[in-house]
């Protein structure tokens, strides 16, 4: 029963999130401009050509018809079609999916190991050399812009040495009816720059939290008897104070996989990645609206079921959870 | 545990290793790319409707797929296309003969009824918000096929540029039935052209592959495969050009073009056939920003021409092509760079004179001055909002306090379009001077079709007389001195300050010869030679 009013409970909250994002979105990019001077050539298009590109699109009708219109569509299940690519906008914002998958996956896969990692060595060796050079590190990794730091790793990892691409994609494989560029040597190649751009602040982030975690637990009293028990300084680490430490690192990482797949924005253009970010940014400045309400909603789905996943794991992290309920 | 933690920076290594080894032949061996051409562009591909938006965006990509009847060469010249002769029969009837033994990329014969179908589709199949390319056969009244290398064209009224219209119609197959809908086209119903490359596949907004068509009339196409990039962040554009990822970019900023020639990268430039220009409202008594010193509102000074003539005596055009297109540019006196079709050569761009200028402006009454707000669109056109504040500075050496507003370019047409503005930065292109004075400086007459980028509402009924009858006199030297003598006429009244026609800039790599570049603009595969070995 619990479990079901708690479910039901989310749902209510994601549906009312839902409607409200839809509102402010819709309502803001209306009032950004008019779409249709990026749909016609203005610099060739007569009055007529406008009125009538006006009428196709539905954006003579007052806002608020528009949005219903645009509920109704989406309840059943048609976000419209792009203002620009002429194709169903949902359909184009799920073939960006794969390259923001698979670039914040691995960026994640990079970040989290190392991240905890690094918190954890640094916490257990608070005060040490190691520990300050971790903590320095972390706050000039927290504090370079993103763009500076894509641009420099451009520079050094591209233009300089020619190690790395600039940026694309590289070739693809399919797999799963989509193109993938993690299955190809160059297309892993691809994405070293990129998915170290979208990790490095993230390593500096997760290894702030699990430092201050670490130190914090280290001194509770029972890594005290298991020290005097006398297990062996890394089984304390791994298996009583990571796991106690991981609530608040599981959160932070959900969170943040989350905004890599909506707003990598900077490093998807500066690598010109084709993914879900750089979509969101390039159909705001073009005002295709149908495009940024199924990105924008594809977002917000996926932000509820990040969440939702990562209150899932707490159970899992946690006894205290599971038990409580 | 151990075992695996000990593996794991090894197994990591080998992996970045292996990679490295399959990677490591891809630079530098040069012989075996030598067929391939990859090009990062500026312009994404956005359909593949040939016929759905007259957007550069679309047409310079797809113009690799297909034809037209007509080309433009670099001087703006017409040449034969896919017919490869033209001449009206009388004053509404146009014969075009087409060239023979044109095959589609899929092995079928071009004929009569592919050009019927194509103009068939733009005027009648097509719907809004597709429409960009009617205006170019809005005049045809019927089209027939009376042979298979026959087009007989019968316009309602004299059309002398309709062969300069088929310079931007792309010549599509007639399917065995029907039309094919820009829907089918999108998703993958393979694009039939004639054109010197065939399709292979697309990503909107990412990338275009083409293969050579070996078949093509014109000889066989220089490089076996070629691949786009679509890549808008320029730097990013110019990174992948220095590190050899592509072998041409376009749309280089000219910020950047010392950086590449040090790496080794060639640069080609031509003046565009397009005019950025301070365009007036001169229509409305007052005018929204448009105060005295005081902030108090004022009539509109802009309807006289002596404020007119002080403001662009008051423009520094050399400040905006030396420093701000870091010599990427050309001074603009008129609509078109000097030496095109159409153009006079008795205007020239003036140095700015700020004691006239001032005593211009005394004389017509604002001894000291004025406020404006000068809007403009950011990001849109090279220098634009760096424009801005370079002729505000300008201005103000006159006692004209001008407020730069710059907007992103949907948000500037919107408010243009709203009246929000006084005075503006615009910019237009076209095939042909008459184009561009037919929609930016002839009188708004919506039945004739003039003046759809005439915002300011100026009026000039001694000009739309001249360029009316420019435009009736059959394309040749007649009808661009015509047109040349009409710009003189309203460049003397300051209907626009013609401010600069920037330059394309496209940089190349080693493997490249040559780049013949176009002033439409456009980045092909066909301008690109090969360097001989």
């Amino acid at each position: 029963m619990g479990m079901i009013s708690t479910a039901l409970g989310r749902l209510s909250q994601a549906f009312l999130l839902l409607i409200a994002m839809s509102l402010i979105g819709f309502i803001g990019i209306h009032s950004v401009g008019n779409p249709v001077f990026n749909v016609v050539n203005i610099e060739t298009a007569t009055p007529e050509d406008i009125r009538a590109a006006t009428i196709a699109l539905g954006l003579d009708q007052p806002i608020w018809r528009q949005y219903l219109v645009f509920i109704g569509n989406v309840v059943s299940g048609n976000f419209g079609t792009s203002y620009i690519y002429h194709q169903p906008a949902f359909e184009l914002v799920m073939s960006k999916l794969p390259a923001t998958l698979e670039l914040a996956s691995i960026a994640m896969l990079i970040a989290a190991p190392l991240g905890t990692g690094l918190g954890l060595l640094a916490g257990r060796r608070s005060g040490t050399l190691f520990d300050r050079i971790v903590l320095k590190a972390s706050v000039s990794a927290l504090s370079i812009p993103s763009f500076w730091l894509a641009m420099m790793l451009i520079l050094g990892g591209a233009v300089l040495t020619g190690w790395f691409p600039s940026g694309g994609r590289g070739s693809t494989a399919s797999f799963l009816g989509q193109e993938w560029s993690f299955l190809t040597a160059s297309g892993l190649w691809h994405l070293v720059l990129p998915a170290l751009a979208l990790a490095i602040p993230n390593i500096a982030l997760i290894a702030r939290l699990s430092r201050s975690g670490t130190i914090e637990v280290e001194s509770l009293d029972f890594t005290r008897f298991c020290r005097a028990k006398g297990l062996p300084s890394r089984r304390i680490l791994f298996r009583h104070t990571l796991p106690n430490i991981s609530v608040p690192i599981v959160t932070i990482i959900g969170l943040q996989f989350g905004g890599m797949l909506a707003f990598a924005v900077v490093v998807e253009s500066i690598f010109s990645w084709p993914g879900v970010g750089k979509l969101l940014i390039d159909s705001i400045q073009l005002l295709d609206r149908p495009v940024v309400m199924a990105t924008l909603t594809f977002i917000a789905v996926a932000f509820v079921v990040l969440n939702a996943l990562v209150d899932l794991f707490y159970a899992v992290l946690d006894p205290r959870v599971r038990l409580s309920s | 545990m151990k075992l695996g933690s000990r593996l794991c920076p090894r197994l990591i290594s080998a992996f970045l290793i292996s990679i490295s080894l399959w990677n490591a032949p891809a630079t530098p061996v040069v012989a075996q790319e030598q067929e391939e051409l990859r090009i990062a562009t500026s312009y994404k591909l956005m359909t593949l409707d040939p016929q759905y938006a007259n957007l550069n965006e679309n047409t310079s990509l797809l113009s690799h797929i297909y034809e037209r009847l007509v080309y433009q060469d670099e001087k703006l010249e017409l040449k034969p296309g896919l017919a490869t002769s033209w001449r009206p029969l009388s004053d509404t009837q146009w014969e075009f003969k087409l060239r023979e033994n044109v095959r589609f990329h899929d092995g079928s014969a071009f004929d009569a009824d592919d050009v019927v179908y194509t103009i068939e589709r733009i005027r009648d199949v097509l719907k809004p918000p597709s429409g960009g390319f009617r205006s170019y056969v809005s005049g045809i009244k019927s089209v027939s096929a009376p042979d298979p290398l026959t087009v007989l064209i019968e316009t309602n009224g004299a059309v002398p540029n309709l062969p300069l219209f088929f310079s931007s119609i792309f010549v599509m197959h007639r399917p065995s039935e029907g039309f094919q809908t820009t829907e089918e086209l999108n998703a993958g119903s393979p694009p039939l052209g004639t054109g010197p490359y065939r399709f292979e596949s697309w990503s909107s907004g990412e990338s275009l592959r083409l293969a050579r068509n070996d078949d093509y009339w014109g000889g066989k196409p220089a490089w076996s495969k070629v691949t786009f990039r679509v890549i808008e962040n320029p730097a990013a554009r110019v990174a992948a050009l220095s590190t050899g990822e592509v072998d041409v970019a376009d749309a280089i900023p000219a910020r950047d073009v010392a950086s590449l020639k040090e790496r080794g990268a060639k640069i080609a430039s031509v003046g565009a056939a397009r005019i950025n220009f301070v365009q007036f409202d001169v229509g409305r008594d007052t005018l929204p920003g448009v105060t005295d010193k005081s902030g108090e509102p004022i009539a509109n000074p802009f309807k006289n021409l002596l404020v007119r003539r002080a403001l662009a005596l008051a423009t520094d055009r050399g400040i905006l092509v030396d420093k701000i297109l870091a010599g990427y540019g050309t001074a603009a006196a008129q609509v078109f760079p000097n030496g095109l079709p159409g153009t006079s050569a008795k205007l020239q761009p003036q140095a700015p004179n700020y004691d006239e200028a001032k005593a211009l402006l005394a004389k017509a009454g604002l001894p000291d001055g004025f406020n404006l707000v000068l809007a403009g669109p950011a990001g849109r056109y090279p220098g634009d909002a760096e424009s801005l504040q370079a002729i505000a500075q300008s201005w103000a050496r006159i006692g004209v306090n001008a407020q730069p507003a710059a907007a992103p370019f949907s948000v500037f047409n919107t408010k243009r379009a709203a009246g929000d503005y006084g005075v503006w930065y615009g910019g237009t292109s076209g095939e042909a001077v008459d184009i561009i004075l037919h929609t930016l400086l002839a009188s708004p007459n919506p039945e004739r079709g003039t003046g759809a980028l005439n915002f300011g509402k100026y009026q000039n009924a001694d000009f739309d007389g001249m360029l009316a009858k420019a435009e009736s006199i059959e394309v040749g030297p007649e009808r661009n001195a015509a047109l040349a003598q009409a710009t003189e006429l309203v460049m003397a009244d300051q209907a626009i300050i013609p401010l600069y026609h920037f330059h394309h800039i496209v940089g190349y790599g080693p493997l490249i010869g040559s780049y013949v570049m176009h002033p439409r603009g456009w980045t092909t595969a066909m301008q690109t030679l090969p360097a001989m070995e």
